[in-house]
């Protein structure tokens, strides 16, 4: 595995304007007012160590692909919501350009979806899981066994493909982008009629890949495939399908997926460092990491020196604890595989909730499958320190608010945004206002946002900049090579205001930095 | 003080959805809980202390998955219990050929393991009799041949589910019991009574 070390050396920007602080060195960001542009200056940047690998974006989350990206263009641009991201399709000739979608046996389940059925065709997106020899493993919307026969087009498709020594990547067809993601000995399929390009819907193949994975690592995957090439998967994966189906929804409703990073719970600096430092001293020899959450925000994590964890990993832990109950009574101890960091073998993972009744999970990863009484007594010494301390109190209290609103950053126009500093690989992001309170808002708002990332980081004319207006709001989103910053105005804002609201936010961000982010990491 | 002292290993097998996690939530927290059903991922651990006659003992029960994913690992769950409560789900028999494989299991890996088979729900087939799928009488004959106790249980309704972890606890009790006494061995009661005494030796 590559170890993406920070990248001191980045080109310095010289992007529209006052912002850059020219020459400034790294080490009086934290005095300096003024947000700096470049990586490792910007809010929320770590002030000496990193808690994660440094993921620049995509290519890192898949590593083995080779990189073609070409480094930001520079390019601006104010388009209508909506336009495609990619035009014109890849890897297919037009006669191709169909999916098939054969009719299914009737008697399927009753219970389950029709796979025949309008409802069924309309999801926005389905994914599709396969073994090479076109064995259904996972589906989104309707039974396996239901899909047979379609799973079995999809892997005639990638191997008609392939027997002319191309690959398949994607089909796009009438408002359908079909995805494939060949990771022997899977074959993983996306159908979406999303705004989302080619490559987003990759990366999000990518996380179903290695959610796969992480149940059961990539060797013992190997290993079964190599003694049984129509083996069933789905008797190893049984009773994870919540978990893939969890994780799809994320996929779809939650930032830190589309951003590859992970957002913190506000705390003041002074709290978080008492926190740390008691999970710091609550350390057994074969601990590597210990995470403790409250719900989907990060409160602190402290690791092994010189181990990082992905965000990824982070993201599939995340998921595991958010998508059971099963862990809110007692102490869970399960093996789970850590892929970005080794998909060779299991942690062992230790979960429990700190108290009855509480948000806050803590997650101990220990590399020995033995060690659950020894965790299990870490815990009960961080939390009898913890409780000491009033630090605690003050945790509870932030636990009431774990978001903030967005009138606080004082921009009127303003609805909503994400902030994600690059070298941290944190991000941070108010709670949704009043007219996205819905599910479907959120999707939708979501679903906008993907829509700028995937313009943003588009493979061959990625942009630095782009303005969009819509009919229930205008977006911006603006990248540097320090943050990615994405901002949702009201459909009466314009242009300049919006340009100029980026100033006052990054300001204001700086301003709260100690509380939205880890400035200070935490080792054993 | 760190995590809780425990006494006794007891360790939950059984195929997926038979009502393990039903079973120790109904004993450790008096409830059941309805709702989709949530696989236990990996295992879970939880203590409780039970007091029998003038004794308190904690059990540090194991709630294990019982996928196959993790089959291999199972080990690290049963080794050195005590007891292990078997479950099968009473209108299933294919569950009840899934408890005989951890039997097995258990024969071979884990002798000093005392075993309980626990044939649960039984809620569903006091509302339909014909939803019973697994013979009370074979159960009875296997129960005998290997030596177990044997329960049947509904969280939902509670029934049995306290007797058995008592069953549990009172035999784990005993034995250590017997064992101390032999170790001193100034227990007059013991010695007065020769085929205790034997049995004990055997
Ligand atoms: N009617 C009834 N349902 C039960 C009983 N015990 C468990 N269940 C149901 O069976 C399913 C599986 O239970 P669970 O305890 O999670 O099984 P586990 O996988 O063995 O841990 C759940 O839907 C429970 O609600 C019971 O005693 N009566
Ligand atoms: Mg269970």
């Amino acid at each position: 595995m590559a170890a993406d070390v920070h990248n001191k050396a980045v080109p310095w920007e010289t992007a529209n304007g006052s912002l850059a602080p020219v020459e400034r060195l790294r080490q009086d960001r934290c005095d300096s007012p003024t947000p700096g542009l470049v990586e490792g200056t910007e809010p929320g940047a770590g002030q000496d160590s990193h808690m994660f690998v440094h993921a620049q974006s995509f290519e890192d989350l898949t590593a083995d692909g080779d990189d073609t990206r070409a480094e930001a263009a520079g390019s601006e641009n104010t388009s209508r919501l909506g336009e495609p991201a990619d035009e014109g399709a890849q890897g297919l000739p037009s006669e191709e350009e169909q999916v098939e979608e054969k009719e299914s046996h009737p008697g399927s389940r009753a219970k389950e979806e029709d796979v025949t059925s309008e409802a069924w065709r309309r999801h926005r997106k389905h994914v599709f899981v396969l073994s090479e020899a076109g064995k259904p493993i996972y589906s989104r919307y309707g039974t396996e066994e239901a899909l047979s026969s379609t799973m079995g087009v999809m892997m005639a498709l990638v191997s008609f493909v392939e027997a002319e020594k191309n690959i398949i990547r994607s089909i796009h067809a009438d408002g359908y982008k079909v995805v494939f993601l060949r990771k022997s000995p899977l074959v993983l399929v996306g159908v979406a009629q999303t705004l989302q390009s080619e490559r987003d819907l990759s990366r999000e193949l990518h996380y179903i890949y290695y959610q796969i994975i992480s149940l059961l690592t990539l060797t013992q995957l190997n290993h079964i495939f190599q003694h049984k090439q129509n083996y069933d998967l789905r008797r190893l994966l049984a009773g994870s399908e919540h978990l893939t189906d969890n994780l799809l929804k994320l996929l779809d409703r939650d930032p830190g997926l589309l951003l590859s990073a992970v957002t913190c719970l506000p705390l003041s600096s002074s709290v978080r460092d008492v926190i740390s430092s008691s999970l710091q001293a609550a350390k057994a020899k074969n601990l590597v990491f210990s995470i403790l959450l409250a719900g989907s925000h990060l409160v602190t994590l402290v690791r092994k020196k010189d181990q990082y964890l992905h965000h990824m990993d982070l993201h599939l832990l995340f998921n595991l604890v958010g998508s059971s109950s099963s862990f809110r009574e007692g102490e869970g101890w399960t093996p789970i595989c850590l892929p970005k960091f080794n998909t060779a073998g299991f942690f062992h993972a230790h979960i429990s909730y700190l108290e009855p009744g509480t948000d806050l999970c803590l997650i101990l990863v220990s590399t020995d499958r033995e060690d659950f009484f020894n965790l299990s007594d870490c815990k009960h010494r961080f939390l009898e320190r913890l409780r000491r301390r009033t630090a605690y109190q003050a945790l509870q209290e932030a636990l009431k608010n774990p978001s903030y609103s967005v009138s606080q950053v004082g921009i009127p126009e303003l609805r909503h945004f994400l902030y994600k500093s690059k070298s941290s690989g944190l991000y941070t992001s108010p709670e949704f206002p009043v007219p996205y309170q819905s599910e479907e808002e959120q999707e939708r708002i979501m679903e906008l946002y993907q829509y700028l990332h995937s313009r943003i980081h588009h493979p061959t004319r990625p942009l630095r900049f782009i303005y969009c207006c819509g009919e229930s709001e205008n977006l911006l989103a603006w990248v540097t090579s320090g943050f990615e910053l994405y901002l949702c105005f009201s459909p009466l804002g314009t242009k300049a205001l919006a340009v100029s609201a980026i100033n006052k936010l990054l300001k204001w961000i700086r301003k709260e930095e100690d509380r939205l982010f880890i400035l200070s990491p935490q080792t054993y | 003080m760190s995590g809780p002292r425990v006494d006794a290993k007891v360790v939950m097998l059984g195929k997926e959805s038979v009502g393990k996690t039903s079973l120790v939530e109904r004993y450790v927290h008096q409830r059941f809980l309805v709702g989709p059903y949530q696989n236990t991922i990996g295992a879970a651990f939880v203590a409780k202390s039970v007091q029998v006659r003038d004794k308190v003992v904690t059990l540090g029960i194991w709630d294990t998955a019982g996928s196959e994913r993790y089959e291999a690992m199972s080990r690290i769950y049963y080794r050195g219990a005590k007891a292990a409560i078997v479950c099968y789900d009473l209108t299933d028999s294919s569950s009840f050929l899934r408890a005989k494989f951890w039997v097995k299991e258990l024969q071979n890996c884990e002798e000093h393991c005392k075993i309980y088979l626990c044939g649960t729900k039984t809620d569903l087939i006091e509302a339909d009799r014909s939803a019973r799928q697994v013979d009370y009488h074979d159960v009875q004959d296997f129960a005998d041949e290997i030596k177990a106790q044997y329960f049947e249980t509904s969280s939902k309704t509670g029934r049995s589910v306290e007797d058995l972890f008592r069953k549990v606890a009172a035999d784990y009790i005993s034995t250590t019991f017997e064992v101390m006494s032999e170790e001193r061995g100034v227990n007059l009661e013991q010695k007065k009574d020769p085929f205790f005494y034997s049995c004990c030796h055997n």
